[in-house]
């Protein structure tokens, strides 16, 4: 009896250990003498229906805003935007955040040169993004640049935004895309007369861009902190806290309606 | 010969230490396979989707963000960019890096298991193969019989060898058989990149290639067998250098975990790349990680592991052989 045993496990063993040296060999083989062959370039994707009539999809772009960073819970307006949605329509609602925190128009102009992106907005229904705050205030230490740097800064965002809504109407026809303009994260201190003036011009320049295409929408939030601005505003001073993100996300939600029922 | 090693397999499956490795093993692949399915799960709840290319740039977009973030390490930071290129290969290839399915999860099994879980297996078997001998005094009986000393050391070193071919097939068998249950035991044809290339940085993929997944875990496996022959010789050494079963493992194990931890910090310290134990993660090499330190490729990593292999054993034959036993 255990004669067998033992006899069976070493005859297994011996086997195993054949079957490991081939591995071995193979991988030998492989890595070291195999000529490389990349795989086909061509992304041949099968073709997507489009997704699931009742289901609403929404793809969200952009910068640290979009991600949500500030807001402790993390959902960012799109969350609240999101819990709104849910009060309006029984429809699922599916959300894929794309936003990079720290990114500028050129960023997401990169991005979404990208297939998967592109198969993702193709899907969508509804697009919001924010972009735009890292090209005027660099990284938070904002407007120290002359109106000069200023408007050069503003120049080639102006051309990266508008390719940035060819590219997205190009992709997908049909979704309303909602473009989020920037608010005045330094409308509490000194020269805030002067930040204003520029934020507005920019939020004044970047809608007029968005008006040359068809249902993409600017929506405006310079309004909403510039009272209290502190009360709205991450102890960073410039990304927007929950309550923040809270009123963005409602005033987002506010202008979605579902009342054709065939909304698309 | 054959009768040596038939008497010394003998005594390893009279101690039982294989059935215990196997017991162990099935706990750890059952745990491990509700961990992943558990993953799986919550995935696709946060996304509402299953479809594996949203998923997929989930996790690159989630990279990116944390990349952008300033309190991260700079070897974290170029282990995230690797991962995150190669994430976009599979992307724009059309590829499932990670489709479910059982040998999905046997080859992230053998891919972490690799250098620490797997090595300490063989050391079970290897620990007191010699030095039990020593300290039970049996070692007298073995060596007054008309063979030669060499003979007696070399059938050991065969019935460990044996074992180690065991252990992994029965990791090999189990894993696979545990995770079907949950993932399905489809997928043994999933397509697989390999030949990606970490510089710095940058992932040259030059040398990008396709391989089945069977091929693919076969090839790991081959890798881990390999490891663990080579942690198996070490460790044989030790146990005809050291009386103490007690002692070897407490070496070895001191070891391994160094190496585990050494991993993660020897990126500034060149020289540490010929030590034995930051070589164990093989794996990493096909499936494109970044190593611990630049410059480590597979050839080398194999190089280093063989020559510390042949070293023990060439040390331990000698010993063995030129030694007084009392």
């Amino acid at each position: 009896m255990r004669r067998g045993i033992v006899s069976t496990i070493t005859i297994v063993s011996v086997l195993a250990g054949i079957l490991w040296i081939s591995g071995l060999a193979m991988t030998i083989q492989d890595q070291f003498f195999s000529t490389a062959m990349p795989p086909a370039d061509t992304t041949k994707y099968t073709k997507e229906k489009k997704a699931d009539s009742r289901e609403i999809y929404i793809v969200a772009l952009g910068d640290s805003l979009t991600r949500g960073t500030g807001d402790e819970s993390g959902k960012g307006y799109v969350g609240y935007m999101v819990d709104q949605l849910r009060k309006k329509t029984t429809k699922p609602i599916r959300v894929t955040n794309l936003a990079i925190k720290g990114q500028r128009s050129d960023g997401l102009l990169k991005q979404l040169g990208q297939t998967e992106i592109q198969r993702q907005l193709k899907l969508a229904n509804i697009v919001v993004m924010t972009i735009g705050g890292n090209d005027l205030f660099q990284g938070g230490e904002a407007l120290r640049l002359t109106p000069k740097q200023i408007e050069q800064a503003k120049d080639s965002y102006l051309r990266n935004l508008d390719r940035i809504f060819q590219t997205i109407r190009r992709v997908n026809k049909d979704a309303v895309v909602f473009y989020i303009g920037l608010y005045n994260p330094f409308s509490d201190l000194g020269d805030a007369k002067k930040t204003s003036a520029i934020v507005r011009q920019w939020n004044f320049a970047s809608a007029e861009t968005a008006a040359r295409y068809p249902n993409i929408i600017a929506v405006p939030t310079f309004d909403l902190f510039a009272l209290h601005v502190n009360d709205y505003l991450y102890s960073d001073h410039f990304h927007p806290n929950k309550d923040g993100y809270k009123r963005i996300g409602e005033r987002v939600a506010s202008l979605i309606t579902f009342t054709e029922g065939d909304k698309k | 010969m054959s009768n040596l090693v038939y008497n010394e397999m003998l005594k390893i499956v009279r101690k039982k230490r294989l059935w215990v490795i196997v017991a162990i093993v099935a706990v750890l692949v059952a745990l491990f396979t509700y961990a992943q399915y558990k993953r799986v799960q919550e995935m696709q709840e946060r996304l509402g989707t299953t479809d594996w290319r949203t998923q997929l740039q989930q996790q690159i977009i989630d990279a990116q963000n944390r990349l952008n973030s300033s309190s991260i390490s700079d070897e974290w930071r170029k282990y995230l960019q690797i991962r995150l290129k190669q994430q976009q290969y599979y992307l724009e290839h059309d590829i499932n890096p990670s489709a479910p399915g059982a040998p999905t999860f046997m080859r992230m099994f053998i891919e972490n298991a690799i250098d620490l879980f797997l090595p300490l297996l063989v050391m079970v078997v290897a620990a007191d193969l010699v030095s039990s001998e020593a300290s039970g005094g049996t070692i007298k009986l073995l060596l007054t019989r008309p063979v030669k000393r060499g003979a007696v050391l070399l059938s050991k070193y065969i019935a460990l060898l044996l074992s180690i071919s065991f252990i992994l097939l029965t990791v090999a068998f189990l894993s696979y058989f545990i995770s079907g249950a949950v993932f399905g035991y489809e997928g043994w044809r999933l397509p697989l990149l390999t030949g990606f290339v970490a510089q710095g940085e940058e992932l040259n993929t030059a040398n990008v290639h396709m391989l089945p997944q069977w091929k693919y875990v076969l090839i790991e496996l081959g890798l881990a067998w390999f490891v663990c022959i080579v942690v198996g010789t070490l460790t044989f050494m030790l146990s005809v250098l050291v009386r103490s079963t007690a002692a070897v493992m407490g070496i070895m194990l001191a070891a391994l975990i160094s190496g585990a931890i050494l991993s993660n910090m020897v990126s500034s310290w060149h020289s540490a790349k010929y030590l034995f134990m930051v070589n164990l993660r093989l794996t990493d090499y096909i499936s494109g990680t970044a190593p611990p330190i630049e410059g480590m490729t597979l050839g080398f990593s194999m190089t280093v592991l063989a020559v510390w292999g042949l070293a023990a054993l060439a040390i331990s034959f000698i010993v063995f052989t030129k030694r007084d036993i009392y």
